[in-house]
C-alpha cells in the first residue's frame, strides 16, 4: 500500500454514530470522504444522506465482517460511553468488550484497515488530591485505583495500544476528550440545577470542551495521520462556583466530601441526577488536561475556551428548545434515502456528484 | 473654560424630581422599606464612623502628643471591608489562571496579612533585593510551626518589602489538597501541589515558586528540636530548578518555631484522620479554637544571595552528585542563616 493511499481515507466506518457527537462527526466527515458508513445499536439521531447506516452492535463479532465486506480503511470508534452511572456493567461491555471486538475486526488477515481513531475520555486520569494540576498524556497510572469508568477506559486504552504495537501498518489515534456540557451529559444536568449541592470545602477547577471542538478533533484525526494519544480540551478553566454562577444557580456546599458514593446516592435521591463516580471525583478535586501535544502535532487547538463553552451552555439553557424530530422518523428517512440512492446509482460510487452535497 | 467651582443652587422641587428619576434608573428592591431617616443613617453610617474616628484620633494626638490611632491602619481595614464587598459583587465575572489562582481575591487578604506581618510578629526582613524583580526563581525555605504561617509571611514580605511586589506561588503537600476548606483556600491563593510537573510549569511561566523541601517533617517536629533543619527531601527541587533554568534563593525564617510550641504528637489519632501529625501545645487542644491562635513571637526572615543553578546545562539535573551537593549547600546556607538570625534576635517575644 502506498503512502498516497494512506494519506486520504476512502472508506470510513463510524461506530456509535447514533449519539449526538457521533452524528456531528459523521456530518463533518461526509463531505470529505467518498464512502461513509455508520453503525450503532440505536437509530441515528439525524439522517445523513451520504452515510450508509447499519444496525450493528460492537459487542458482537459482526464488526469484523462489516470491515471486511465493506473494505473499510478507516475506523472511527466512538461507541465508548463514559457518562453512565446506572449501567456500569453495560458500560464495561461497551467500552472494553466492544473495543476488543472492533480491534479484532481490524486485525483480520489482510485487513484493509490502515487507520483507527478511538474516542476515549479525560476520565481515564481520574481525579484525586495527589494528582498534579495538569494531566499530560503519559500520566495514566496503571496502579492507581479509580472509578469503574476510569478502570474500564484504562483497560480499553491498553487494548488499543497493544493493537497499535501489533499492527504497525495501521495508524492508531486515541483522543481523550475533555468533559462536555451538552443537554444529555450528567455534568450538564448537575450544573443546571437551581440549587447545586457541592462538596463542602471544595471548589475545583473544571475544564470543558465544546461539542464542535470534540467533533472537529475526531474529524482531523480521521483525515490526517497523527498516530498517538492526545488530550482534547478547551483552554483555561472555570471554578465550579463560577460555573454555577454562570448558569444562574446557587451553590449549596452540603455534600460530605469523603466516601463520595454517599453523596452520589444522596444526590440521586434528592435530584434524580445519577453522577458517575469519576464526575463526582472531578467535582471534588478537579481535572485539567494539558493539550500541548495536540496543538503541536495537529497544528490545531480547540477553538472555544472553557469559559466560552460554559457561557454558551448557559445561553442555550435560556433559549427555547425546539423539539427535535423523533428518532424513528429520522431512521425511516435514513433508510428511504439509502434505498433511493442505491436504486438510482447502481454501480456508481455513491452518486454524490449527481445528488449534490448537503 | 474656568476651573473655579461654580455654586449651583437647586430648587427643592427640582431635587425631588431628580431623586424620582434616579429611582427609575435603579428600581427599588422589593419588600418593606425602612423610614427615610433610618435609610439615610444607614447610607451615611460609614462616613459618620470615619469622621468620628478622625476626630477621636486628632483629640488623642493633642492629649497625648503621639499617634494613638494610626489612621493608615484603620484605612487598610476599611479598604479590606470594601474590597470584600466589591469581590462579592463581581459574581462569575472573573478569571482564575489554570492553577485556580485568583489574584484579585488573594490581594484582598493582603491587608490582614500585613497587620500580622508588621504588628503581630514584627517581621524584620533582610536581603529582599536578592529576589529577582522579573523572571523565574525558586525560593527555598526552612519550614516550621504546626501551620504554614511561614509561607504566608514570605508571600507578604514580597508585597511589603520588595520594590516590585510579586505573587509567590508555594508548593504544598498533596495531603492538604485533599482537605476541605484548606484545599480550596490554598488553590485560590495561588498554591499548587508539590509535584515536579507543577513546579516546572510554574517556573516556565516565569513565576516565583516557594518550596519547603522539609515538608511536613519540618512543621511537625517537636519544640525541643526547634531550628534544626530536617532532611531536604531527595534534592528534587534542585533538579527541577536546573531543568527550568531558575536561580535558587535560600530563605532562613526565624520565629516560626515558637508560634505553636509542639510538646507532643498524638500520632495514632492523627493516623486515623489521615493527618501527618496532631500536635499538643500548651493551648491546643485544651482551649479549643482559641488554641489555634499563634503566639506573637518575634520573626526574622533573611533572603540569601541566589545560587545560580541556571548556569548548568539541563542535563546536569540527572547528575545525582551535583544535585545532592547543591541541595546540601542550600541547606547549609539556610541553617547558618537561622543560627545567625537567632543570635541577632534579642528574645523570643521581643
Amino acid at each position: 500500500m502506498t503512502s498516497e493511499a494512506l494519506a486520504v481515507p476512502r472508506r470510513v466506518l463510524i461506530t456509535g454514530v447514533s449519539n449526538p457527537l457521533g452524528a456531528e462527526v459523521a456530518r463533518r466527515l461526509a463531505p470529505q470522504v467518498p464512502y461513509l458508513f455508520g453503525c450503532d445499536v440505536a437509530d441515528p439521531v439525524s439522517a445523513l444522506e451520504d452515510m450508509d447506516f447499519v444496525h450493528a452492535d460492537t459487542r458482537h463479532a459482526v464488526i469484523g465482517k462489516l470491515v471486511r465486506q465493506l473494505r473499510i480503511d478507516t475506523v472511527v470508534h466512538m461507541a465508548v460511553t463514559v457518562d453512565s452511572a446506572r449501567e456500569d456493567r453495560a458500560a464495561h461491555e461497551t467500552n472494553v468488550i466492544g473495543t476488543m471486538n472492533v480491534l479484532a475486526g481490524c486485525t483480520v488477515p489482510a485487513s484493509p484497515v490502515t487507520r483507527v481513531v478511538v474516542k476515549s475520555s479525560q476520565a481515564i486520569y481520574g481525579a484525586g488530591p495527589t494528582d498534579p494540576s495538569f494531566f499530560s498524556e503519559d500520566m495514566v497510572g496503571s496502579e492507581r485505583q479509580g472509578s469503574l469508568a476510569t478502570r474500564d477506559l484504562r483497560e480499553m486504552e491498553s487494548l488499543v495500544s497493544e493493537f497499535a504495537l501489533r499492527n504497525s501498518m495501521s495508524r492508531v489515534t486515541v483522543l481523550r476528550l475533555g468533559y462536555r456540557v451538552t443537554a444529555e451529559t450528567m455534568l450538564a444536568k448537575y450544573l443546571s440545577l437551581p440549587i447545586v449541592p457541592t462538596f463542602t470545602g471544595f471548589d475545583p477547577r473544571l475544564q470543558l470542551v465544546a461539542e464542535e471542538d470534540a467533533a472537529e478533533a475526531i474529524v482531523r484525526a480521521a483525515i490526517g495521520a497523527h498516530p498517538g494519544v492526545y488530550n482534547v480540551a478547551g483552554a483555561g478553566v472555570v471554578l465550579l462556583s463560577q460555573a454555577i454562577a454562570i448558569m444562574g444557580g446557587r451553590a449549596a456546599p452540603v455534600l460530605f466530601p469523603y466516601a463520595r458514593w454517599m453523596a452520589r446516592f444522596g444526590l440521586k435521591a434528592l435530584t434524580g441526577i445519577d453522577l458517575p463516580g469519576h464526575v463526582a471525583d472531578v467535582l471534588a478535586f478537579g481535572s485539567v488536561a494539558d493539550c500541548a501535544r495536540l496543538t503541536a502535532e495537529f497544528g490545531w487547538s480547540p477553538a472555544y475556551p472553557t469559559r466560552a463553552v460554559m457561557d454558551a451552555f448557559a445561553r442555550g439553557k435560556e433559549a427555547e428548545v425546539i423539539e427535535a424530530p423523533s428518532p424513528p422518523q429520522e431512521y425511516e428517512l435514513q433508510v428511504y434515502l439509502q434505498r433511493r440512492r442505491r436504486q438510482e446509482h447502481i454501480g456508481h460510487r455513491g452518486g454524490k456528484a449527481l445528488m449534490g452535497r448537503q | 473654560m474656568s476651573a473655579e467651582p461654580v455654586e449651583v443652587h437647586i430648587e427643592p422641587k427640582q431635587l425631588r424630581r431628580r431623586s424620582r428619576k434616579a429611582e427609575i434608573v435603579a428600581p427599588r428592591p422589593p419588600g418593606a422599606r425602612l423610614p427615610r431617616v433610618i435609610r439615610r443613617l444607614q447610607r451615611n453610617a460609614p462616613t459618620y464612623a470615619m469622621q468620628g474616628l478622625v476626630d477621636l484620633s486628632t483629640r488623642l494626638r493633642q492629649m497625648t502628643g503621639r499617634e494613638v490611632i494610626d489612621l493608615n491602619r484603620v484605612m487598610e481595614f476599611v479598604q479590606f471591608a470594601y474590597q470584600q464587598r466589591e469581590l462579592s459583587r463581581r459574581g462569575a465575572d472573573y478569571a482564575v489562571d489554570e492553577f485556580g489562582f485568583d489574584p484579585q481575591w488573594t490581594e484582598s487578604f493582603l491587608g490582614v496579612f500585613k497587620v500580622l506581618y508588621r504588628d503581630y510578629w514584627r517581621v524584620e526582613t533582610t536581603g529582599i533585593a536578592h529576589v529577582p524583580a522579573t523572571g523565574r526563581g525558586l525560593l527555598v525555605s526552612n519550614h516550621a510551626g504546626v501551620l504554614p504561617w511561614d509561607g504566608t509571611m514570605i508571600k507578604t514580605a514580597m508585597f511589603v518589602e520588595h520594590s516590585q511586589p510579586r505573587h509567590v506561588r508555594a508548593l504544598v503537600a498533596s495531603l492538604f489538597m485533599g482537605m476541605p476548606m484548606i484545599s480550596w483556600f490554598l488553590r485560590r491563593t495561588g498554591q499548587t501541589v508539590g509535584h515536579p510537573d507543577d513546579t516546572r510549569r510554574l517556573l516556565e511561566r516565569d513565576e516565583l515558586v516557594l518550596v519547603f523541601p522539609e515538608g511536613v517533617k519540618g512543621t511537625g517536629k517537636p519544640f525541643k528540636e526547634r531550628y534544626r533543619l530536617r532532611r531536604f527531601g531527595r534534592g528534587g527541587f534542585v533538579a527541577t530548578a536546573i531543568r527550568a533554568g531558575a536561580p535558587i534563593i535560600p530563605i532562613s525564617v526565624v520565629g516560626s518555631e515558637e508560634i505553636y510550641p509542639m510538646i507532643a504528637d498524638l500520632a495514632p489519632v492523627a493516623r486515623t484522620f489521615g493527618l501527618p501529625y496532631l500536635p499538643v501545645t500548651p493551648f491546643w487542644p485544651w482551649l479549643g479554637p482559641l488554641g489555634l491562635i499563634p503566639l506573637p513571637s518575634k520573626w526574622r526572615i533573611q533572603f540569601h544571595p541566589p545560587v545560580h543553578v541556571e548556569t548548568y546545562p539541563p542535563e546536569a539535573a540527572e547528575d545525582r552528585n551535583l544535585v545532592m551537593a547543591i541541595a546540601d549547600e542550600v541547606r547549609d546556607t539556610i541553617q547558618a542563616g537561622v543560627y545567625q538570625n537567632l543570635k541577632r534576635r534579642r528574645g523570643v517575644f521581643v
